[in-house]
């Protein structure tokens, strides 16, 4: 089976004129990014927006990013900065809370049902944090990023970063004492 | 009637051509125009810009100068980095001074421009918020002028405040701007608060600057070399 | 908010085998895990055909650079900061070249600006220059694309053009080597490169 081809190979692919290629980028980071987004704005909707947004500017300026080893990184910075930007023209407080996504599982309703309340309870606990915690922890968490990715999205110094996911921890944890 | 129809066949030829292919990007531009050595850095400073949601014009075009007038590659960086700094205080006062409409590009150059002028940031701030829905750049190059002259920055800024509510909107504030400048230099000497107040008193019928006569343009720009 | 224990921390950073945790401390570390999980779930829309839309259009900046001469050429028709010329088809520049030349006009038909464009006239004297141009943002700083005249050999430097609405920055290069703002621009601001050095500063007016 052969390797798929590494991101400084699309990239390559895309500058040389092959917009299409731009495809396998969008495949390859477009479930994490939306998924950061969607934690970050509460709403699936406006993730989608801020992505598609990220996404466009980044072909556009995709000369721009010669580390190509860090062209994630990248990627997510500038989504982050998007969300940033949604959230700062909203009124605090005015996060919205969409309906959980469904979990398809015919046969156990039940179970269904009280994971769809458990993922409101840990989507309002999170809704609930600073910006910049709520970012560190889905990064560390969510997306699984090391402390040195996270520096690279972010902008902000390691200790920094463990700083703000140590608190949003706490905090959720706090929140979270209503789960069995 | 024969050359006529070669220009018409020469000009049919032409059009058929495809459309013209889109602006090159940032780097592109860049290429051959600047030190190579800046090449790289400049690079990463405007893809700092693309991930912050930064305009990226400003930045290329002071590396464009900067290579043009042969400045050494450590101060033509530090320029277009500076140039990053004030993208980004643009910004915060862009987002500060209108809360609830998104940052626009535009909007964040006319006031990284009007911060480069000189003008003091919580005056900036304050002429934004005063009109949250115009286009800044008018009136913060007319605060910036009247500054320049000598006016008092918050004398400036209420006299634009009241020639904007007088309804003057956007380059008609330059005139404002022009006429207390005049006022200043009459003949017999003015204060700056007396031409201030001479200007007021004639709004909203300040001036209008004339604009230059169109036959003048006989030339026009030739292509780059 | 009481702070978490440490060892937890340590856990939850893959620095310590949660294993090693205190009872009542490994049911916090299941229960964060745990929330986390439900925070995974894959997002059921997807961006990808809008986003690829928009690349396909025209609208699209290519993130391409096309090589030397051609580009040049390219940029001068096409660049959003050229003067002029670039805003209108390519192809109306070769039919009022020979119009021009059939009808034997002197210099050229004179440039009418258009809805969002202006006039900006550039005068300087520099007597016993040999050539004066304007070099500035809306050319990209380029050398040779805006030459003034002096006909009169007065020491008098003129030229006019059409530009973009809005700000410019601009210098005079006297004789090919020599920096000036101009002096009558009456507006200035400084470069940014640390010498002091400031350029003139235009603002064009439908």
């Amino acid at each position: 089976m052969r390797d798929a081809p590494s991101d400084a190979l699309v990239v390559a692919q895309v500058l040389g004129g092959d917009k299409e290629a731009f495809g396998i980028i969008i495949r390859r980071y477009e479930p994490g990014l939306l998924r950061f987004a969607t934690r970050m704005l509460g709403s699936p909707d406006a993730a989608a927006d801020a992505v598609a947004e990220s996404l466009v500017r980044a072909y556009r300026h995709l000369a721009q990013c010669r580390d190509l080893e860090h062209l994630k990184s990248w990627l997510y910075r500038i989504t982050g900065n998007r969300c940033r930007s949604h959230l700062g023209r909203r009124h605090s407080g005015d996060v919205p809370l969409d309906d959980a996504p469904s979990i398809a599982d015919p046969v156990d309703t039940w179970a269904v049902l009280e994971r769809s309340e458990q993922v409101a309870l840990v989507e309002r606990a999170l809704a609930g944090l600073p910006e910049e915690k709520r970012e560190a922890f889905v990064l560390k968490h969510v997306e699984g990023m090391s402390y040195e990715e996270m520096s690279a999205v972010t902008g902000a110094r390691i200790p920094t970063l463990k700083m703000r996911v140590h608190r949003a921890r706490e905090a959720l944890l706090a929140a979270l004492k209503e789960l069995v | 009637m024969r050359l006529v129809l070669a220009f018409v066949l020469v000009a049919s030829a032409l059009a058929a051509q495809s459309a013209p292919p889109p602006p090159p990007s940032p780097h592109g531009r860049l290429e051959g125009r600047v030190p190579a050595a800046a090449l790289p850095v400049i690079d990463s400073l405007v893809a700092q810009a693309v991930a912050e949601s930064l305009p990226t014009e400003p930045l290329v075009q002071k590396a464009l100068e900067g290579g043009a007038k042969g400045i050494p590659v450590d101060r033509l960086v530090n320029g277009v980095r500076r140039g990053l700094v004030q993208l980004r205080d643009a910004r915060a006062i862009v987002t500060r001074a209108t809360p609830t409409r998104a940052a626009v590009d535009g909007d964040v150059a006319a006031v990284a421009a009007a911060l480069a002028r000189g003008l003091d940031p919580r005056l900036v701030e304050r002429l934004m918020a005063a009109t949250p829905a115009e286009p800044p750049g008018p009136v913060l190059h007319a605060a910036a002028d009247l500054v320049a002259h000598g006016f008092p920055a918050d004398s400036a800024a209420d006299l634009l405040r009241t020639a904007q509510q007088e309804g003057l909107r956007g380059t008609r504030l330059l005139d404002v701007a022009v006429a207390a400048s005049h006022e200043l230099q009459r003949e017999g000497g003015r204060t700056p608060m007396e031409a201030l107040a001479r200007v007021r008193a004639m709004l909203p019928n300040v001036p209008v600057a004339p604009p230059p006569h169109p036959r003048a343009v006989t030339r026009r720009a030739g292509p780059g070399s | 908010m009481t702070d978490i224990d440490p060892r937890l921390q340590e856990a939850l950073d893959g620095e310590r085998d949660p294993a090693t945790l205190p009872v009542g401390l490994r049911e916090a570390y299941v229960r964060l895990v745990a929330a986390t999980e439900l925070l995974r779930e894959p997002p059921a829309v997807s961006v990808a055909d809008r986003v690829m839309a928009e690349i396909r259009s025209d609208a699209a900046t290519s993130p391409t650079a096309p090589a030397g001469a051609a580009r040049r050429l390219t940029q001068w028709f096409t660049r959003p900061r050229a003067v002029t010329l670039r805003l209108r088809p390519a192809w109306t520049l070769a039919l009022a070249a020979a119009l021009a030349a059939l009808l034997l006009l002197p210099g050229g038909q004179a440039a009418v600006p258009g809805a969002e464009e202006g006039i900006a006239q550039f005068v300087g004297h520099f007597p016993g220059a040999r050539s004066v141009e304007v070099v500035g943002s809306f050319n990209d700083w380029r050398r040779g694309a805006l030459p003034l005249n002096d006909e009169d050999h007065d020491g008098i430097w003129h030229g006019a053009v059409v530009l973009p609405t809005g700000q410019h920055e601009y210098m005079f290069v006297v004789d090919g080597e020599r920096w000036v703002a101009d002096p009558l621009a009456g507006r200035y601001v400084d470069d940014g490169f640390g010498a002091g050095r400031q350029n003139a500063l235009l603002i064009v007016r439908p």
